[in-house]
């Protein structure tokens, strides 16, 4: 379709001088501003009464405008991204001759070029940049620039090729004549090259500058060379050497690190125990002073953080039931939990007794006392293991020597509390004797302490009993304690609750 | 000017590439050259045969002297002539024979660019290792004899980089007398880096000749084939003899060699690994016919032909043990550069040239080459995937330089030449 431009194209008429002479993208993506011109008047059509709404809504969609009456030919669809090409004039192309400010010799050539472009300046003439080599004159070498090891003509030589090459100095080490002069490095010539510019620079810096000097260290660069030579040129194996022993490095840092972990882990634990034990004692002592027992619970409160449960401080104001100070914290895990229940259980104190304020600290204590000692033996079960690896590996690597009986005594066959209430003694942890005796016994003690006390009666016959059953036969009540399932093999468990089942048939019999 | 971005100017300058195998020319700024004419040149001594082929009007060319008749380009010089020795005017890729040189120079202006040699300028390539003596003798009968306003010479490796966007590189050109690793830093070759080594085409065409003796198949050019028959696979062939059929001894080897060529180019493949006879044996095979119908096909054999490109150790008659593999004149050359530019080298390794084409070429080298460059080094091997960017790949960067703006300033002009002599080229072109 030929538009009124295109006409007057042909016809040569000079009408519309307003139109851009450059093809613009929106010239080419032909006009938006005729669409916007073209907003349709706000017409609405009511929907006829009876008629459907779905039906309605097909006819009458979102350009708001009536259903057509005939097809019509919308000049908008297929239409619209077609590139309108040719509605700038042709801009004429001659071929005519041009000098070039970059050449020195003033060569005439021909090109291609735009008539409005006639005349102008050669435009890739900017492109010509020239790199800056300082010149001397015989005097200033003379004066400053000689030196031992380099001749006036190999110094004349290296800047000339300087100014060739544009300072690249490995084409200028490439190019370097070799009939003539002797061979040298890329940094011999760099060093020649960056010394004599640096002097010349300070000499001819007015009186009381400081002119800036370019930093070339020829024996670091030397250096730097050589290692890197070094390393290119190592062979397959040595690569594969390097790589290995990298490998092998951070195993052992891996290792490492976990071993810390766990005697860290350990040790904690342990502190944890010993602490909990101090306090308990403490504890005692004021009891025995008579202090008041709110006193003490504050001040329970206030002791490091015990091992086993971390009982959430209630700090918020308003009114809180004291049973919820013995709420278990979520963060306690199901194994720990089910460890309580049973030693609860075997203990015969029921599992949410009635929330005095004393009880509430005893119980809490007692739990916390649990779950230590359950931790505790998890620990110990691990070292036992590990000490049965190591002691396997030595067998297997020293098969002639057998080891030091002094750690083959510990008793690895009682993975049960049975031991002695004496020491342990395990080479792999830090402090190597842990009274277990201390860790129950002032738990026990204590239930008995709180049956005494005249404020608690709630719970007073069934802890009373249980008093009396700990009383009575201690060892017993620490083997239930010690019954506590060392998570392990379902053999093992299987094992406990079977144990469990015996003791409670003993306790219903001496009912 | 025709744009900021594309920074190209339309000068009218040619390019000139002279290869081993084939001579290329055409227009700065195309993407292909306008012709491309096989280096050899078939030369008649005999005046009455010089007399029958002017008045057949086969060759236009005007004898310089009345003895010599040259008959160039395809058309001519494949065609069986009584006496016509056929002979290559380059040796070692420079030119040697600057009579038949000329001719040759004669023939491209007046045949293939069909234009006066004093309106273009007029870039040409050269070997990297080409000598001062001969850019020299090139400058001067480019400007004495043919009056070109303005010349420029340049490394065929150079332009090859610049035919693969790269200003540093180290191009690996398998062409067909040579195999050639020449490092190139910003443009410029590093001459202390350059690499050659025999193993290339020509070496594949004698190595596929051996291979044919072996098997006894009989390599009859298309010039002494009258008539052929099909027949089945490995049968004897049957066909006609030409009568009266005199040439010399240089023109048939040349179009055995021929034959081999293609067949070469079709059959031939190297194996991803080194060569194994039993992973060989597991590829397929491949399906040939010979001009005189005779045809077969080739299993390990299309393998072992070409081994020798990369394990000189494999060749029978290996000469001394001086021949280097392809993957190994890459490392080497790359070894004599500067340490620095190693890494640049490595990370643009540009395989370039006829033989290149030979399928698994680049698979091999890869796979060569990665075993042998140090792990701290980045391998990057880059091969264009067409033939024509390959072959031509040296003409196509000077179709690129000849028509940039910024180079314009470059060329040695007439004027300077007449100033300077021709020792400008030696200045002016790097």
């Amino acid at each position: 379709m030929a538009t009124s431009s295109d006409v007057r194209d042909i016809l040569e008429l000079e009408g519309k001088s307003a139109e851009p002479e450059f093809v613009t993208k929106e010239s080419l993506m032909n006009d938006g501003k005729k669409k916007k011109v073209k907003k349709p008047d706000h017409v609405t059509f009511k929907r006829p009464e009876g008629m459907h709404r779905e039906l309605w809504g097909l006819l009458w969609t979102d350009n708001k405008d009536p259903p057509p009456i005939f097809p019509s030919d919308s000049n908008q669809g297929y239409k619209q991204l077609k590139a309108k090409i040719g509605s700038s004039r042709v801009r004429p192309w001659k071929w005519m001759p041009f000098t070039n400010p970059a050449r020195k010799d003033g060569a005439v050539f021909y090109h291609w070029r735009k008539v409005a472009d006639e005349g102008k300046d050669y435009p890739f003439a900017r492109f010509n940049k020239v790199v800056d080599v300082p010149v001397y004159s015989d005097l200033e070498y003379q004066q400053h620039l000689h030196d031992e090891g380099w001749t006036r003509h190999e110094t004349d030589h290296l800047f000339d090729l300087c100014k060739r090459f544009d300072v690249r100095f490995i084409i200028v080490h490439d190019r370097w004549d070799k009939q003539r002069f002797r061979q040298r490095s890329v940094e011999d010539l760099k060093e020649r090259y960056y010394s004599i510019c640096n002097t010349l620079t300070k000499v001819r810096a007015p009186q009381g500058t400081e002119p800036k000097i370019k930093a070339f260290d020829a024996e670091h660069e030397r250096r730097r060379k050589t290692q890197l030579v070094k390393l290119f040129e190592r062979t397959q194996e040595q690569c594969e050497e390097e790589e290995f022993l990298i490998g092998e490095l951070k195993k052992i840092e891996l290792r490492k690190k976990e071993r810390e972990k766990k005697t860290q882990d350990l040790q904690k634990l342990i502190t944890a125990a010993d602490s909990n034990v101090d306090a308990r004692k403490t504890e005692r002592k004021a009891t025995k002073k008579k202090v008041a027992p709110q006193m003490k619970f504050k001040e329970g409160g206030a002791t490091p953080e015990p091992g086993g449960i971390k009982f959430p401080d209630f700090k918020q104001s308003g009114v809180t039931l004291r049973s919820h100070r013995m709420k278990l914290p979520a963060s306690i895990g199901q194994k720990k939990m089910k460890a309580i229940e049973q030693v609860l259980d075997e203990l015969g104190i029921e599992f949410n007794p009635m929330p005095t304020e004393e009880i509430v600290a005893n119980f809490n204590e007692l739990r916390q006392d649990i779950v230590l000692l359950y931790e505790l033996k998890l620990a110990l079960a691990s070292c036992e293991y590990d000490l049965q690896m190591l002691h396997h590996r030595h067998d297997t690597l020293n098969p002639s020597k057998p080891l030091s009986t002094s750690v083959t005594s510990t008793p690895l066959t009682t993975p049960t509390i049975e031991m002695p209430p004496g020491s342990i003694t395990t080479p792999t942890l830090p402090t190597p004797t842990l009274s277990l005796s201390t860790l129950t016994t002032p738990t026990l003690e204590e239930s008995e302490s709180l049956v005494s006390e005249p404020e608690s009666p709630a719970i007073t016959p069934n802890l009373g009993t249980i008093g009396d059953d700990i009383i009575e036969d201690p060892s017993s009540s620490r083997k239930k304690a010690g019954e506590i399932d060392v998570v392990g093999t379902p053999m093992r468990k299987r094992k406990a609750a079977m144990e469990q089942i015996n003791i409670l048939k003993k306790m219903k019999q001496k009912y | 000017m025709s744009g900021g971005v594309y920074g190209g100017d339309e000068v009218g300058a040619l390019v000139f590439d002279i290869g081993s195998y084939s001579f290329r020319a055409g227009y700065a700024g195309e993407d292909t050259p306008k012709a491309e004419i096989p280096t050899h040149v078939g030369v008649v001594d005999d005046i009455e045969t010089a007399m029958e082929t002017d008045s057949t009007g086969a060759n236009s060319e005007q004898p310089a002297q009345p003895d010599k008749k040259y008959l160039i380009d395809t058309v001519y010089m494949k065609h069986a002539r009584k006496g016509m020795e056929l002979a290559s005017f380059l040796k070692d890729g420079m030119v040697e024979n600057w009579d038949m040189f000329e001719k040759v120079m004669d023939y491209v202006y007046s045949r293939s660019i069909k234009s006066e040699a004093s309106l273009h300028q007029l870039l040409m390539s050269e070997p990297a290792w080409c000598t001062k003596s001969k850019r020299e003798k090139l400058t001067e009968i480019m400007f004495e004899k043919y009056n070109i306003p303005a010349f420029f010479l340049c490394k065929n490796s150079v332009l090859s980089a610049f035919a693969n966007g790269r200003s540093t590189a180290l191009i690996l050109d398998s062409g067909a007398t040579h195999t050639s690793a020449v490092p190139v830093y910003d443009g410029y070759v590093l001459t202390q880096g350059i690499v050659k080594s025999p193993l290339a085409g020509d070496f594949m065409t004698v190595e596929c000749r051996k291979m044919m003796d072996e098997l006894g198949v009989e390599v009859v050019p298309p010039y002494l084939i009258q008539s052929k028959e099909a027949v089945p696979d490995k049968q004897p062939p049957k066909w006609k003899r030409k009568e009266n059929i005199d040439v010399t001894k240089s023109f048939h080897n040349y179009m055995v060699k021929d034959v081999l060529q293609d067949f070469a180019a079709s059959v031939l493949q190297v194996s991803d690994t080194p060569y194994d006879q039993n992973a060989v044996e597991s590829m397929p095979a491949v399906h040939y016919e010979f001009p005189n119908g005779y045809n077969q096909d080739f299993g390990s054999e299309r393998f072992r032909a070409c081994e020798g490109l990369f394990d000189p150790s494999v060749i029978k008659e290996a000469q001394g043990n001086s021949m280097l593999g392809v993957g190994h004149v890459v490392t080497t050359s790359v070894g004599m550069c500067d340490i620095d530019i190693r890494p640049s080298l490595y990370g643009g390794v540009i395989v370039v040239g006829g033989n290149s084409l030979i399928q698994g070429f680049t698979d091999r080298l890869n796979r060569d080459l990665s075993n042998k460059t140090p792990p701290s080094m980045r391998l990057k091997i880059i091969a264009a995937a067409s033939s024509a960017e390959r072959r031509f790949s040296s003409w196509i960067g000077g179709s690129i330089l000849a028509s940039l703006g910024s180079f314009q300033q470059m060329w040695v002009s007439k004027q300077e030449y007449e100033e300077g002599g021709k020792g400008c080229v030696e200045r002016k072109c790097p």
